[in-house]
């Protein structure tokens, strides 16, 4: 027996001695790391995607604990089980011994009628559930979605057959196209001109330069400019007038009839309808709805293009701000700067300013880049729009910069590592061979830490794509009216406020009106930026990955 | 001290008087020179001339000196902070290390060859002309033709026609080695400075440099490090034996090797130490 434990003891020292136990304690924490990555993806992956997932509509028939008859109609948006005791003061009557009754929050929509687009419908209070085939789910431009019967379908105040709906649906669509290009493209061009030439004529103005002659032609060209504006006003009236012409009656859950304007529908769906591959291509078509869309009723609907452009834009701008001042600022470092305290003491500055809470330089580029640099160009160079700020206002280029201080170190400290990782040797060959240290940097040297120089640049994309506490304090909106590009010159306004995908995620989630109705956009959000900054960060990767295989050393 | 008398006599090319060399024998002439590495003296008072066109060959036991010395020569101990030089070398008559010398000039007419292969890791082709490109030459003809003329020069050109676009790091450790001498050639110096150029090389590569040492000397003044004595015994007009940063002893090859004047260069010889 006690030959036996002894043995054992010693086969347990052996098996230590092995390594085998910090095999399996680093296999358990890579594991650990994957299961919460993979959990994380997929929680936001099915919540948000099951959002663009056309559901079922159901119809309930209840009668509550007062004895009133009602009618829901709705889709199903979550379930949950409370205790029984919270019943107590109702009349709901249990069998004995349930302990749990489990309740349904039904989405109604509606929002017109009743004042709250969710309830909540206890199950042993229905008596019957159905899907009738009938029942319609309109998606709207405002009030959002309706859930009844279509009653019938009005043109030109004369009721017409419900096989024309499509025919309607499409022609209103077309109409809208056209008001939309007209407002945003014709007359947001003309608005723009007409607001240039007022800048100019008080600019000439300040600088004391504007004579008659200048002042009649300016005054001219604003008054042709309006000329066109009027012109396209009235088309637009014209457009507004025949958009109006055409209604749809519907019948709610309640009974009630209620007439909506053609142009407020955006899409009828038969939802109980559909099969499963009809499901799919909703599903598909309401996915890139939700890309290319510009978003409806104050974020929690449409789409999120908007934030896309801007988060996009903003990374990228911020890359072409930061890679060529932290590989410069490495490049001193390591190859200029002397061996000295001096040089040490600045290295670990540089390191330390990455552990800096990033609201810190918020606060740092609103007061500085927005209050002092802005304002000064706005003094120097924007003159004619004071008081009204140009750049001493938060906007995409205070935004590129504060980040690009953010992400300085990370670009500064793997540059500077790739540089330190060059065999002497090379810059050897290349001074033997009469180059200068200059040439031999930029030929020599660069290319080959090129690959690590990327490795920086992914390292900055990836920390500035999901940043948003900085952001908030230096030019990201909830809403903003144009995007940073656009067909007016200079086409990049750069100083213009932008919508960003992380922004966007905390204000829809935590300060929409609706906060229930908006859950799902939130985790579709969430998706779409990890999705977009998974991509950028693998173009990135992909332009290291060919680098490394030009410049890849062979081992001596 | 060296004695410059223009009357001297040569009996051959190879044969030729160290003790009184004419100023048209002399590519490079140290005169007194030391070097510290801090505190530490690691030259002592050195002087000599290397004669021209021939493969003079420093040796002695490690730590001797002989491949700083060597780096003197191109000033590439400038790249070393603590490093402090005094004395003189001439090169046309001129000091290089006086005050305004251009070193890239320098190096570009004093080319070097390291002890391990160092191809940029670029294609062949722009290894060769990295530095006449350096240089501002940017004809494609000549830059081929140069291509050409330094391959051929480094009995290289025959391995690699057929693929100088290729990458230089995808060559056999001797084929980099060549390609590296064929890069140092390709701006034409005058003096090619080897430091123990076959020391991380297989002995099939190791005469193969050899040779191509042997056939360097008709254009260029070489100046070859090495620990291995019978290479110097083999590819050296001139030998050098430097001990402790002293140069001990320096004559033709065939002189020093057979017949030693002094004590310590015989027992290094005989293998005694080092």
């Amino acid at each position: 027996m006690m030959k036996n434990s002894n043995k054992e003891q010693q086969n347990m020292n052996k098996w230590f001695r092995s390594g085998s136990p910090w095999i399996w304690l680093s296999a358990g924490g890579v594991s650990i790391s994957l299961i919460s990555v993979l959990g994380l993806l997929w929680l936001i992956a099915s919540k948000g995607l099951s959002y663009f997932w056309p559901a079922d509509i159901y119809e309930f028939k209840s009668i509550n604990d007062k004895g009133i008859h009602g009618t829901v109609i709705g889709e199903i948006y979550d379930r949950e089980f409370i205790p029984a005791s919270q019943l107590a003061h109702t009349a709901v009557k249990l069998p004995p011994g349930q302990e749990t009754v489990e309740r349904l929050l039904v989405k109604t929509g509606n929002r017109e009628l009743v004042s709250l687009d969710f309830r909540w419908l206890l199950v042993p209070e229905i008596q019957t559930t159905t899907k009738p085939e009938e029942v319609v789910v309109i998606e709207r431009r405002t009030n959002g979605n309706f859930y009844g019967y279509i009653e019938s379908v009005i043109l030109e105040g004369k009721e017409v057959d419900i096989t024309r709906l499509p025919e309607l649906l499409e022609r209103v669509d077309n109409f809208q196209e056209e008001i939309d290009s007209l407002q945003k493209t014709h007359i947001g061009a003309i608005n723009y001109k007409i607001e240039r030439t007022r800048l100019k004529e008080r600019k000439y103005k300040l600088d004391n330069e504007l004579t008659e002659d200048l002042a009649k032609e300016l005054n001219g060209e604003v008054a042709a400019l309006e000329a066109e504006y009027k012109v396209l006003e009235a088309e637009l009236m014209g457009l507004r007038e025949e958009i109006a012409r055409d209604q749809l009656v519907v019948r709610a859950m309640d009974g009630q009839t209620v007439t909506i304007n053609f142009e407020h529908i955006l899409k009828i769906t038969y939802n109980n309808k559909l099969n499963f591959f009809d499901k799919f291509l909703t599903f598909l078509e309401q996915i890139s709805a939700f890309l290319v869309d510009d978003p409806r009723e104050a974020n929690t609907e449409g789409g999120v293009f908007p934030a896309i452009f801007g988060t996009v834009l903003m990374v990228l701008l911020m890359t072409v701000i930061v890679s060529p001042f932290g590989v410069i600022a490495a490049i001193y470092l390591h190859e200029y700067a002397g061996k000295n305290a001096l040089t040490k003491l600045l290295r670990i500055a540089v390191i330390n300013l990455a552990g800096v809470p990033s609201i810190v330089y918020g606060v740092f580029g609103l007061g500085f880049f927005v209050y002092m640099v802005g304002g000064s160009l706005d003094q120097l160079f924007y003159p004619e729009t004071l008081p009204s700020p140009t750049f001493g206002t938060p906007g995409v280029m205070w935004s590129a910069i504060t980040l690009a201080i953010l992400t300085l170190p990370v670009v500064i400290v793997s540059t500077e590592e790739g540089l330190a990782r060059i065999p002497s040797a090379m810059r050897h060959g290349s001074l033997a061979l009469g180059a200068t240290k200059a040439e031999t940097l930029w030929r020599i040297i660069l290319p080959i830490a090129s690959p690590a120089i990327m490795t920086g640049i992914i390292l900055a994309i990836a920390r500035a794509a999901g940043e948003v506490a900085p952001l908030m304090l230096v030019g990201v909106v909830k809403m903003a009216p144009n995007l940073p590009l656009d067909g007016n010159f200079p086409f990049l306004h750069l100083d213009r406020k932008f919508m960003h995908l992380g922004f966007h995620i905390y204000d829809v989630g935590f300060q929409s009106p609706n906060v229930e109705a908006a859950r799902p956009l939130v985790y579709a959000t969430a998706l779409l930026l990890v999705t977009i900054i998974v991509a950028l960060n693998m173009t990135a990767v992909s332009v290291r990955n060919r680098l490394r295989e030009k410049y890849r050393m062979l081992e001596h | 001290m060296i004695s410059v008398t223009p009357k001297a006599v040569i009996d051959s090319p190879n044969k030729i008087d160290l003790a009184n060399l004419s100023p048209e024998q002399v590519a490079l002439e140290i005169k007194n020179l030391n070097l510290y590495y801090g505190e530490k003296q690691a030259l002592q008072n050195i002087s000599m001339a290397i004669p021209k066109g021939q493969v003079t060959a420093f040796i002695g036991p490690s730590g001797c000196g002989k491949s700083t010395l060597l780096r003197c020569i191109n000033r590439m101990n400038d790249l070393v902070d603590i490093c402090k030089i005094t004395g003189e070398i001439n090169l046309h008559g001129e000091n290089i290390y006086g005050r305004h010398v251009d070193v890239a000039e320098l190096r570009r007419a004093v080319g070097m060859v390291f002890q391990r292969p160092n191809p940029f890791p670029k294609s062949i082709y722009e290894n060769v002309v990295y530095g006449l490109r350096i240089k501002g030459e940017n004809n494609r003809r000549v830059l081929d033709e140069a291509v050409e003329q330094a391959l051929k020069s480094a009995a290289l050109w025959n391995e690699v026609k057929d693929r100088l676009h290729d990458s230089a790091l995808g060559l056999s450790g001797g084929q980099q080695q060549r390609l590296v001498i064929a890069r140092a050639i390709a701006i034409q110096p005058e003096v090619l400075l080897l430091d123990e150029p076959t020391s991380a090389l297989d002995p099939i590569s190791t005469l193969t440099i050899e040779e191509l040492i042997n056939d360097l000397k008709q254009q260029f003044t070489v100046v070859i490090v090495t620990h291995n004595m019978q290479q110097a015994a083999r590819v050296s007009d001139q030998t050098a034996f430097m001990y402790m940063g002293d140069l001990i002893e320096y004559s033709d090859t065939n002189t020093l090797f057979t017949t030693p004047s002094k004590k310590k260069t015989e027992d290094y010889i005989t293998g005694r130490y080092g």
